[in-house]
């Protein structure tokens, strides 16, 4: 399955398993969008 | 010995001796440095432009690094265009800083005139830093003390851009010391597609 991808600079690749656990971290942990 | 036409600046004659180039050079070196500084009204005065970054495509976070030293102390962030896959909230971190992010935002809906609040405390991001819908991207976010090893000061304006949204002005800090070059924007939802974020420093001298 194709992991989300994450862009420094120029540069857009799949999150690493490192990256991927600390933004699914943040996305759990995140407010309620208010535009949702 | 010869000038130059607006400013007297001293250059050498067609005569001049080569021994005495060095000196020459030091000399109109230093007028331009002079003049330079007088004129701008410091050596990086202003708002100033730092670094320029296109969005690409379907990206779940932003990171633009060597955007923040020793040079500037406060930076303006903009993010405009581009489109998002649904109405997110953007969030904003700095890299090296993990935690210990406080944002409060009071806003109204655009169909209500109530006002209301929400806030987050000790979060991995600040909140409510800016928002995207299917049309743009959109943030204004001023931090102080970014890159100086002091508490990290956030304003931003939260704009759902969208009929049902909500609209307002959010603070926060983060009291780490650490000091950081770059940062990261990920919206609260889904995924970025365009656009740009434009780094702005204020001149400090």
């Amino acid at each position: 399955m194709t992991k989300p991808f994450i862009q420094i600079d120029d540069e857009v690749r799949e999150m690493t398993d490192d990256e991927l656990a600390a933004y699914e971290e943040q996305q759990a942990n995140a407010l309620a969008p208010l535009g949702e | 010995m010869a000038t130059t036409t607006n400013y007297s600046w001293s250059t050498p004659d067609n005569t001049a001796y080569v021994k005495d180039g060095a000196s020459a050079i030091r000399t109109l070196g230093s007028s331009v440095d002079t003049t330079l500084f007088t004129a701008l009204g410091g050596a990086y005065p202003g708002l100033r432009l730092i670094k320029k970054q296109t969005i690409g495509t379907g990206v779940s976070s932003v990171s633009v690094t060597s955007a923040f030293s020793a040079t500037y102390e406060n930076y303006k962030i903009l993010v405009t265009g581009g489109s998002a896959s649904s109405t997110p909230d953007l969030n904003f971190s700095l890299d090296g800083i993990t935690t210990g992010y406080y944002s409060s935002l009071r806003y109204s809906a655009y169909n209500s005139t109530t006002p209301q609040a929400i806030s987050s405390a000790n979060a991995a991001s600040f909140a409510y830093t800016g928002s995207g819908s299917s049309g743009n991207l959109y943030a204004d976010i001023e931090i102080k003390n970014p890159f100086a090893a002091k508490t990290k000061v956030v304003t931003g304006v939260l704009n759902n851009m969208v009929a049902g949204g909500a609209a307002g002005e959010m603070t926060g800090f983060n009291a780490s010391t650490t000091s950081a070059t770059a940062f990261t924007i990920t919206p609260s939802a889904g995924t970025l597609t365009g656009g740009t974020i434009y780094v702005y420093g204020y001149g400090a001298s």
